[in-house]
């Protein structure tokens, strides 16, 4: 929507009853329908299995109808609070923290010489998988692993800490973990936000005697927001949906401690076999989701907002 | 001004020095022989070399040959095919001016917003119904269509970008409706559907959920399904062997990440809604 459909520039009817038109009616529907049909069969159509299914008692192969009993059981499930405290940790963590470093890596790197190789260090973890991160970091934060070394090496406090072992603790040093990881994609769209922020503005700045903070807060952070609107809402939607690091590290525990409600959701249906159960906690997964992306973009697209820096540069 | 700058420089310095520390722990015990491996020096350089008796560790273990072969299958497949669907409902959408062409765009789209964690028990039930679970056609198809809908947001916002008059010049040439979209918009969407490509390459052959819900057997599971399974087996592999695997598998999006990271970033700009 940010670029211009050159079409559509012209009216509407034009075309109508054209050769043009004739010829393209039927082919239309033809070019969509395989799109459609996919996103339906395997996307929609288990997506509302799994909303009836949250209202039986499901165990695969056998089913009956309870009503709401399983959303009755959401709330006096200790595990499920568990899931619910630690999930709005990860949203706030991963909003907060990949973002923030995403920004201030990609404005150090800016219009620096060799920027794009002091990027890299912080490229590469991005490429690797949520798997390959949660091995590693398993291995770093192991008891007694290389954090602890190197913090007792330097003689600091923590060096015999159970990372792994205590809640909140846990959640916490694995959302660092998944910071290592995630700050890649936010340095690339803010340094494609940088690259595309017009000289004048900036040059005007400097000799109205603006220091380096006050060029950013007043020229380059208003002129970066449609991305930081953009960096903010993917992290928003990756940190509710955070299973692979948790699933791979900790499995959740230990004592279902470090559970999101992805993993939550996934440990009751797949392992416990309760699929009716875990049906409840995927609803309410993405309820959380629905509301929270809903607020956020009727919140972005509020009237005030700072210029448009459409679409970056081409 | 100066000493700003260098600031600059130590700031950048120390983050990547933190950046780097996993990544040398990664390297520097994947490297080290089982033997020598005990637990406590993990930031020593190691003495001997076991990088590739710990690879053919892992792989043995885990199986992993069957595995890469079919992750293969499923990153290269999967996103070539929805990258083509993709395009041809965007094509059809801006270009052949579907009647309700947003709403449609809308109903594709959709299917991002879902989370995969809501789709997980009806698909595996359903495939296990259909008798595509733990098969091949079974992990394409689901790919496939995961990676539909932002190759269609992608190849729309490049299509609306395309002048009208070049289709209407095609068409009164007396080009057919596949032949402009196979022979003109295709080709000159290359750039695109190479950037749409390469994101869905990298989600596919990343993803550990579909594949540990969806798949059992070794020769059928994808790769982080394989390494998920070295790794909760850690009694049985010793960590040098898992941190191999580890290094192996990731190898792959790695290089084609560092290799393509501009069409990354053509993809990132393209994706924007």
């Amino acid at each position: 929507m940010m670029q211009l459909d050159y079409g559509r520039a012209r009216p509407r009817g034009a075309h109508r009853g054209s050769a043009v038109q004739r010829s393209t009616r039927w082919w239309a529907p033809g070019f969509v329908a395989p799109s459609v049909l996919l996103v339906a069969v395997l996307l929609y159509l288990p997506f509302l299995w799994s909303v009836i299914t949250s209202f039986t008692d499901s165990d695969g192969s056998q089913s009956d109808w309870v009503g709401l009993a399983n959303y009755g059981r959401l709330f006096s499930d200790p595990a499920l609070l568990t899931a619910i405290r630690n999930t709005l940790f990860w949203v706030i963590g991963t909003v907060v923290l990949p973002v923030g470093l995403g920004l201030l890596i990609a404005m150090l790197t800016y219009n620096i010489k060799g920027g794009q190789y002091f990027r890299l260090p912080f490229l590469l973890p991005y490429a690797l998988s949520g798997t390959g991160t949660a091995v590693v970091w398993g291995f770093v934060l192991m008891n007694g692993g290389a954090a602890s070394s190197f913090l007792e090496a330097l003689h600091a406090p923590g060096a015999d800490s159970l990372w792994l072992q205590s809640s909140p603790l846990n959640t916490i040093v694995l959302i660092l973990a998944s910071t290592w990881q995630m700050i890649g994609v936010n340095v690339l769209i803010f340094v494609v936000g940088l690259q595309a922020i017009p000289t004048e503005p900036l040059e005007a700045a400097t000799l109205d005697g603006a220091n380096a903070w006050q060029r950013f807060r007043l020229v380059i952070w208003p002129l970066l927001r449609p991305l930081t609107a953009v960096a903010i809402g993917l992290a928003l939607v990756a940190g509710l949906k955070t299973f692979d690091i948790v699933w791979i590290v900790t499995q959740g525990g230990p004592g279902r401690t470090s559970e999101t409600l992805a993993v939550t959701m996934y440990r009751d249906s797949f392992v416990a076999g309760d699929y009716g159960y875990g049906s409840a906690v995927a609803v309410l997964l993405t309820l959380v989701t629905g509301i929270a992306s809903v607020l956020y973009l009727r919140q972005q697209l509020s009237p005030k907002r700072g210029f448009d820096v459409d679409g970056g540069g081409k | 001004m100066k000493a700003v700058k260098s600031l600059r420089y130590v700031v950048l310095a120390v983050l990547s020095a933190i950046w780097l520390a996993p990544v040398y722990l990664l390297i520097v015990n994947a490297i080290r022989p089982v033997e020598e491996y005990d637990g406590t020096e993990n930031w020593t350089p190691p003495h001997g070399f076991g990088l590739f008796t710990n690879i053919a560790q892992a792989w043995e273990r885990a199986d992993l040959g069957p595995s890469i072969g079919s992750t293969v299958l499923y990153s290269v497949l999967g996103p070539l095919i929805a990258v083509v669907l993709g395009a041809m409902a965007g094509f059809a959408i801006t270009v052949l001016r579907l009647r309700h062409g947003f709403a449609w765009f809308i109903v594709v789209f959709g299917g991002t917003v879902l989370p995969m964690q809501m789709l997980l028990v009806p698909l595996f039930l359903g495939y296990a119904g259909g008798g595509i679970y733990d098969s091949q056609v079974g992990l394409v198809l689901i790919y496939t269509t995961i990676s539909v809908p932002l190759a269609a947001l992608m190849m729309r916002n490049f299509f609306s970008g395309i002048s009208y008059s070049l289709f209407e010049a095609a068409i009164m040439d007396g080009a057919s409706i596949p032949r402009v979209f196979g022979q003109i918009y295709l080709p000159m969407a290359r750039p695109a559907l190479i950037a749409v490509f390469i994101l869905q390459f990298t989600f596919t052959w990343n993803d550990l959920l579909l594949g540990l819900s969806l798949s059992r057997s070794d020769n059928v599971r994808p790769v982080m399904t394989s390494l998920s399974s070295l790794q909760s087996a850690y009694a049985g592999a010793t960590v040098p062997v898992v941190l191999a695997g580890a290094l192996i598998v990731s190898l792959p999006t790695v290089l084609v990440f560092l290799l393509t990271q501009r069409f990354f970033t053509r993809g990132l700009t393209l994706s924007q809604i």
